[in-house]
């Protein structure tokens, strides 16, 4: 009875990426021997799975190990070269919010349109469009055109849209990268939804909180294989242990900044020439951990003499918040420069990282003993990682202690019924 | 106690695992290709002050031109009866041609996130352009018929019940071309500059713009040739049943079984449409 709703056996798909693309006759034509040069990208190798009618299943990895491939296999939008694939049921595909939906048209027309993509049919969506816009808070827009929405409305329409999908078996992939706070709160109600009501999902996500709270299962992927395959907690936790040692590349700026075009300012008295990040080892990393010591070092280079300059940095998290902006001078390190000094390195040493697990960004700037004028401010001038194996909530750790007490005596009950007297 | 208000979807019924049955895909496939084509039809009407007129304009437009310089000027159709409402059908037939395989060329190569991103057959967004175009072509052409029949402009018989056919014919053949040049456009864009000079040429090849009087009395065996090319057969045929029945029906003209040679053209290019749309609809959504 039981059967069940996917199987996988022995799938691959190879990429052939062309290195020089031809796209026209000509070409075929002039060069009719050639079989173009091609670049072959595995990624997808030999998986083999089952995955049971009900069950939840999260399926992570770095970047480029195959799970988003893997899902468009599902979805049968990529062919597979080998292997064989069953699934029983219906499936819908989430592999983008508002796919179809077209900004010339108005909101109560896009429901149809982006219901038909579903594969919902018209009936079936004019029973629903009033619930669905009213869902979606867009009763009074519902006849505007989508292109004078703003994006969070068109995320919110897409989204009412989109879980209005009947299938047995739903496909999704990051659908909760988009929106703010209130909205994938908003998504995760509909998952614990989808869960109860015992529908199969595979979700591909980079989000190791949401596979931990929300999956039965969880697989994790990397160079296009699955390397663990089990409980949640366990594969998640295997992943961050994973991603600390995968991205030993040393990150060191200026030179090999990992920043996409870094701002940078100043008048250039005193040039940042190298910023690293060292781990408790004091080699350079691209990842540090949470609750161990790291250290910064900015190389600095002197090419007019100034007495005495600060050390300014910046911590952002990727979505822009500064969470700490240390300088040498509220620190109460004056560095001073003896006329001599053409080089330098300033060390800002964190003994006890209290970032917890994501992406950051950190900024570096020279500034004047006042730390009014900039020498050299280079934004964004490094990307990194911060892993936390217990994968906690938030952006820091408070270092705070639990304790808690407990009585016989119904304390609460009495302190509420005195206030409502 | 407070209660906690439950975020409810807005069909928040039990859900029934369902397994797909042939006619329930059929009817998802058909509602989809019916949406498409509709959104398409609205579309390129919004945002302009004439609307659907510029449907009517363009093959009217193209229509008196002609007229102005084969009619009028050069006489050619002076022989042919009702030459003026033959060219009138004739171009209004044409423009469909024109405009179904020109906009259904784009329609796989155009709808790349449809296609990256969602699953369904994808012949039906090549449906989806051609039926938005054969739209415009019924409209276009009923109008013909409500205006110019209390005028006396079309002689109608029992030989015009066989328009249908006619329309069926003209849409395979649109449709198997569109399938083979949207796939292949996905590969080649050259397959746009192609088919432009190409259909140029079907064009004054197919006996649009001049009676097919004129090739007959130039060379029966040209004559022939002719009225075995699809497009020249249609539009001819039609000529024949709708306009007036002094112009032969093109089977006359062929003689022998030579009259089948135009229907056996359109299912080969139809055929040769579907198979080459299906050898290379894995391919897509990778070369997208």
């Amino acid at each position: 009875m039981k059967q069940n709703a996917i199987a996988l056996r022995d799938i691959n798909k190879c990429f052939r990426v062309p290195l020089d693309r031809s796209t026209t006759l000509k070409y075929k034509f002039t060069h009719p021997r050639s079989t173009s040069r091609y670049r072959e990208l595995h990624a997808v190798r030999g998986i083999t799975c089952d995955i049971p009618h009900g069950q939840f299943l999260g399926i992570t990895g770095p970047n480029g190990c195959g799970k988003s491939t893997l899902l468009k296999i599902l979805s049968r939008i990529y062919k597979p070269d080998s292997g064989s694939m069953s699934i029983q049921g219906r499936v819908s595909p989430f592999l983008e919010l508002g796919v179809g939906f077209n900004s010339e048209l108005t909101a109560r027309e896009n429901v149809f349109l982006g219901g038909a993509v579903l594969g919902l049919t018209r009936a079936e969506l004019r029973e629903r469009v009033d619930r669905i816009i009213s869902f979606a808070d867009l009763e009074d827009c519902a006849d505007q055109k989508l292109k004078n929405f703003s994006s969070g409305m068109q995320v919110r329409l897409a989204f009412s849209v989109a879980i209005q999908a009947d299938a047995g078996i739903l496909l999704m992939d990051e659908v909760l990268a988009v929106g703010d706070a209130r909205f994938q709160e908003k998504c995760f109600d509909i998952f614990s939804r989808y869960k109860r009501e015992g529908r199969t999902i595979v979700l591909v996500s980079h989000d190791l909180g949401a596979i931990t709270n929300y999956c039965d299962r969880a697989l994790l992927m990397d160079h296009g294989q699955i390397i663990d395959d089990g409980n949640p907690t366990e594969v998640t936790a295997h992943y961050r242990r994973n991603i600390g040692a995968d991205s030993d590349r040393t990150a060191t700026a200026i030179e090999g900044s990992t920043n996409v075009a870094p701002s940078r300012w100043g008048t250039q008295e005193v040039e940042v020439v190298g910023v690293r990040l060292l781990g408790p080892d004091g080699t350079p990393h691209q990842t540090v951990y949470t609750g161990q010591p790291f250290t910064v070092e900015v190389d600095f280079a002197v090419r007019t003499s100034v007495p005495e300059v600060v050390c300014g940095l910046a911590f952002r998290r990727s979505d822009g918040n500064t969470l700490s902006g240390p300088n040498s001078r509220t620190g109460g390190h004056p560095i001073r420069l003896s006329p001599e000094v053409k080089t330098g390195t300033v060390r800002y040493v964190v003994p006890d990282n209290p970032l917890l697990g994501g992406s950051y960004l950190l900024t570096a700037a020279i500034y004047d003993e006042h730390a009014a004028r900039a020498l050299d401010h280079v934004e964004d001038v490094l990307a990194f990682r911060v892993a936390d194996e217990e994968g906690r909530l938030g952006f820091v750790d408070l270092g705070g202690r639990w304790d808690h007490t407990a009585s016989s005596i119904d304390t609460m009950a009495h302190s509420a019924l005195s206030t409502s007297q | 106690m407070m209660e906690v208000a439950e975020l409810r979807p807005p069909d928040a019924d039990a859900f029934e695992p369902e397994f797909p049955t042939r006619r329930d895909t059929h009817r998802r496939n058909f509602n989809l290709g019916a949406e498409l084509a509709l959104t398409q039809f609205k579309l390129k009407y919004t945002g302009s002050i004439l609307g659907y007129v510029w449907s009517l304009l363009k093959p009217l437009m193209l229509f008196g031109i002609m007229w102005l310089v084969f009619s009028a000027f050069m006489k050619v159709g002076g022989s042919s009866p009702r030459f003026t409402m033959q060219l009138l059908v004739a171009i209004v037939v044409w423009t469909f041609f024109q405009e179904a395989t020109s906009s259904a060329l784009s329609s796989i190569a155009g709808g790349g996130n449809l296609i990256r991103k969602a699953y369904f057959p994808r012949w039906i967004l090549v449906v989806a352009s051609t039926v938005t175009a054969a739209m415009t072509f019924v409209i276009n052409l009923t109008l013909i018929l409500v205006i110019s029949v209390p005028f006396g402009q079309l002689d109608l018989g029992l030989r015009s019940l066989l328009i249908p056919v006619f329309i069926v014919e003209l849409y395979v053949l649109v449709l198997g071309i569109s399938l083979l040049l949207s796939a292949l456009f996905v590969f080649y864009r050259d397959v746009g500059q192609i088919w432009e000079i190409l259909s140029q040429v079907l064009f004054w090849g197919s006996a649009v713009v001049y009676p097919f009087s004129m090739v007959s009395a130039h060379s029966a065996t040209l004559a022939k040739l002719v009225a075995m090319n699809p497009m020249a057969q249609i539009i001819e045929d039609v000529r024949h049943a709708l306009v007036t029945p002094h112009v032969p029906w093109t089977a006359d003209i062929a003689g022998g079984g030579l009259y089948l040679v135009p229907l056996v053209a359109v299912i080969g290019v139809t055929a040769v449409g579907w198979v080459v749309f299906h050898k290379l609809t894995p391919k897509f959504a990778e070369a997208l």
